[in-house]
């Protein structure tokens, strides 16, 4: 069996760039006979899910992934397969190409998520470059895209990552020295292209563009959310901003000189940043900020924190002497994040970026959850407060009056058996939380073992356990 | 009880050598060779001699945006597809003209036939169409891309496609009486191949040959490769090299081998193309629903190498071959 080659793999696919090997030539015809094997190599360290999934591909009914990873095969050899138990707990099965199941054929699906969405640009921070100014800000917030002449055109479309690359949605609208489109942006970075009678093209006007890995040149653009100022130096020639965000490279971020200093609009993304200005070469910290921190080689640095204010509260305790609060947004560091005794309660206050956070806090040496936080979560084995910034989306489940819990499952938390547990509020279990753009699959949970799709949610499909998943798009 | 094929190649990355080429993923579905005809869906029509639609592409699909009712949204151009077909999980609660044996949830049917009206591309436009509804959710998921459903041949039968996969481009020609694209409208003139076919269950199948082997091979948009049955495999197995024969193993932690051949010639038409590949499998459940052999699907390996129109009145296949210096 080890010197078995084969033809077809029903296999999990995997992205592959950084996996793949350069293939090599054979030579042409030997050991074909021996080919025709399909040969799945399993992981049992694989959460059973995943593993169902791939056998069931595969063609195997009822896997009982259970029993597998107990080492009782028997579902496995009763499907036709050989088993050979490998190193590192992976199990290689294989059986003849010749009795794959009829009707069901090949299913080679990929299992894991892509990485990325090609053209949707994931950029910590971003500064324009225009030819000529054909994006702009209007004072009613949105964002104006203008297209000039072009006036042989019959239809042209703004197409790009704010409106999901629609080649319909994304119609402008013709004026006697060009098109226009207004558009809702929120602070951030887009790609984008024309099309001009069906004809895709980049924006001539705009400098910033970027193949989006897949073929496709587009045009970029930076909703800014923020500025840098540093007053006076009027007689400064040259002054830059460095930072943690570029790597601290004095050599992109260049200010602008204003009638009382110097100036930067740009995009950056939420969270905490360290930077300095270099006036002409010499670094100095942002005098009009306060907040600064020496780095690992004892610079000192301004801090710059963008995003939402959350203050963790813990009433009571008041006998205690030290209280903190850890979490995964400091690595679980127990004796970090000290809370502040204002009032009847500790008190610690700190800026997020948007997403889900797990903590907990730490009275005198002993870990508790939240006791006013409803939500909460399980991180190797540890149950958890959860707190959501910045939520993009509300899961409710009505009814279910008399459930001890419900918790919520999905792609986004791997579908954790425990789940993100949801607050009993009126007539309906509700969580809100921050959710990555794109497909989400998800379950609640009733009680701790009763799965179900959302009844509020006519969107599912149809998963290996033949019970379904509910399915929700993130824009 | 109408029953429906589909098939669909989908494709991840491998590499060879210096070049990026695609590893697959492949599903062949609700196959069954009892087809019935649908002949009730109306005509297509619109003001236009050719339109002009943008291409989006998801791996190696070819996605187009179309528009039933006010629903706006993906279809991959799917030529292995016969007709219309709408992702269940978006359409499951479209009426059903007609229930298929498959089961779902609580033992509900999963796969039906429905009619849709309004439907339209760009100024294409359809009153009536019958649907299969079907589970789709595979092909998103590995994508990542929302995808509403299929559009197959059906949809372009009394007209004529252009691909041009360079530009991302679709033209949809309409025809003069005798099948002909309309005098001016053709993105050009000189085809460098040129070839008919037949139409089986409204799929294309070409005949041509691989290393001078006959073969039928039908043409699938919606094969993110091209795919070579393992028994043709077997006789031409001399005159074909192995490569790819890679052990991958990814972040999930699972390893597979993906075998893909590389062959010197196919001649389809009266051109020879060469430094061909293909992936092998096998191809026998798809023959049943066609009552026929399929030796071969030519897929995104074979289209992507030039600009190709679809004349589906005269049953004519056309290419203009993209020239490289290395070929």
């Amino acid at each position: 069996m080890d010197r078995l080659k084969y033809i077809i793999s029903l296999l999990t696919l995997l992205w592959l760039s950084g996996a793949c090997v350069d293939g090599y030539a054979q030579r042409p015809g030997n050991q074909v006979k021996s080919y025709d094997h399909i040969i799945l190599l399993l992981d049992l360290n694989r959460p059973d899910d995943a593993l169902d999934s791939l056998l069931t591909n595969a063609g195997v009914a009822n896997p009982e992934i259970r029993n597998i990873k107990n080492g009782n095969y028997q579902a496995l050899q009763k499907a036709g397969w050989n088993t050979v138990l490998m190193p590192g707990n992976k199990l290689r099965i294989d059986r003849p190409l010749t009795s794959v199941p009829p009707g069901k054929a090949f299913a080679v699906i990929q299992q894991n998520q892509i990485p990325f969405r090609p053209g949707y640009p994931v950029e910590v921070y971003g500064v324009n470059n225009f030819a000529r100014v054909t994006v702009h800000e209007l004072p009613n917030g949105l964002t104006r895209f203008f297209v000039p002449g072009r006036s042989n055109a019959k239809r042209v479309m703004l197409s790009g990552s704010f409106n999901d690359w629609s080649t319909l949605k994304g119609l402008m609208l013709k004026t006697d020295s060009g098109w226009i489109k207004d558009v809702k942006l929120e602070p951030g970075a887009y790609e984008y292209k024309y099309i001009f009678d069906g004809n895709w093209a980049i924006d001539d006007n705009n400098n910033l563009h970027r193949g989006d890995g897949i073929g496709n040149i587009n045009s970029v653009y930076y909703r800014y959310n923020f500025t840098f100022k540093l007053t006076g130096y009027g007689n400064a020639h040259r002054v830059v901003v460095i930072g943690s965000f570029n790597n601290w490279n004095p050599n992109q971020l260049i200010m602008e000189p204003g009638h009382d200093g110097w100036q930067l609009n740009l995009y950056l993304h939420d969270g905490m940043h360290l930077y300095r200005f270099l006036v002409d070469g010499n670094p100095i910290t942002d005098p009009d900020n306060r907040l600064t921190s020496k780095d690992v080689s004892g610079n000192k640095n301004s801090v710059l924190n963008l995003g939402a204010t959350v203050s963790f509260r813990l009433s009571g305790f008041e006998n205690a002497k030290h209280v903190y609060v850890a979490g995964d947004f400091n690595n679980w560091v127990p004796d970090e994040l000290l809370m502040k005794r204002v009032g009847n309660a500790w008190i610690y206050t700190r800026v997020f970026a948007a997403g889900n956070y797990q903590y907990k806090f730490i009275v005198d040496g002993q870990w508790m959850v939240d006791p006013t936080n409803p939500h909460t979560a399980r991180f190797k084995g540890e149950t958890n407060s959860l707190i959501t910034v910045g939520p993009n989306h509300t899961f409710r489940l009505k009814g279910y009056a008399s459930a001890r819990s419900v918790s919520l499952s999905g792609t986004f938390n791997t579908w954790d058996h425990y789940g993100y547990t949801m607050e009993h509020k009126g007539d309906e279990w509700v969580i809100s939380m921050w959710l990555k753009p794109g497909k989400q699959l998800y379950k609640f949970i009733v009680d701790g073992n009763n799965w179900i799709i959302d009844p509020g949610n006519k969107f599912w499909e149809q998963n290996a356990e033949h019970t379904g998943n509910s399915v929700l798009w993130v824009d | 009880m109408r029953k429906t094929c589909l098939f669909l190649l989908l494709f991840l990355t491998c590499f060879w050598g210096n070049r990026v080429l695609a590893a697959a993923r492949f599903t062949l579905k609700d196959i069954n060779n009892n087809r019935k005809t649908i002949n009730t869906d109306s005509d297509p029509y619109g003001e236009f001699k050719t339109i002009v639609v943008p291409i989006k592409r998801a791996g190696n699909l070819i996605i187009i945006e179309a528009q039933l009712d006010t629903l706006e949204g993906n279809f991959i151009l799917d030529t292995g597809s016969p007709g219309l077909t709408l992702n269940e999980t978006y359409f499951r609660d479209a009426a059903h003209e007609e229930d298929k044996e498959s089961g779902g949830i609580n033992g509900q049917s999963a796969s039906f036939t429905t009619v849709i009206h309004n439907f339209s591309i760009l100024d294409l436009h359809y009153d009536r169409i019958t649907a299969d509804v079907t589970d789709l959710s595979a092909i998103e998921n590995s994508k990542g891309i929302k995808i509403l459903g299929l559009l197959g041949t059906r949809l372009f039968a009394k007209l004529a496609i252009t691909v041009d996969l360079f530009n991302n481009l679709l033209y949809i020609h309409k025809l003069d009486d005798k099948g002909e694209i309309l005098p001016g409208e053709r993105p050009f003139n000189q085809p460098d191949m040129k070839t008919s076919f037949k139409l089986l269950d409204d799929v294309i199948f070409i005949k041509g040959s691989i290393q001078d082997e006959d073969m039928w091979l039908a043409f699938d948009t919606g094969a993110e490769s091209n795919l070579l049955d393992y028994d043709n495999f077997k006789k031409l197995a001399r005159r074909m090299k192995i490569i790819s024969h890679t052990t991958v193993t990814g972040i999930g932690g699972n390893g597979y081998e993906n075998s893909y051949a590389f062959f010197d010639k196919m001649v389809i038409g009266n051109y020879v193309f060469k430094r061909n590949h293909i992936m092998l499998t096998r191809l026998d459940q798809l023959g049943k629903v066609y009552n026929t052999t399929v030796d071969a699907i030519l897929g995104y390996d074979f289209f992507s190498r030039g600009i190709f129109t679809i004349n589906f009145v005269k049953k004519e296949l056309e290419m203009y071959i993209y020239t490289y210096p290395d070929k």
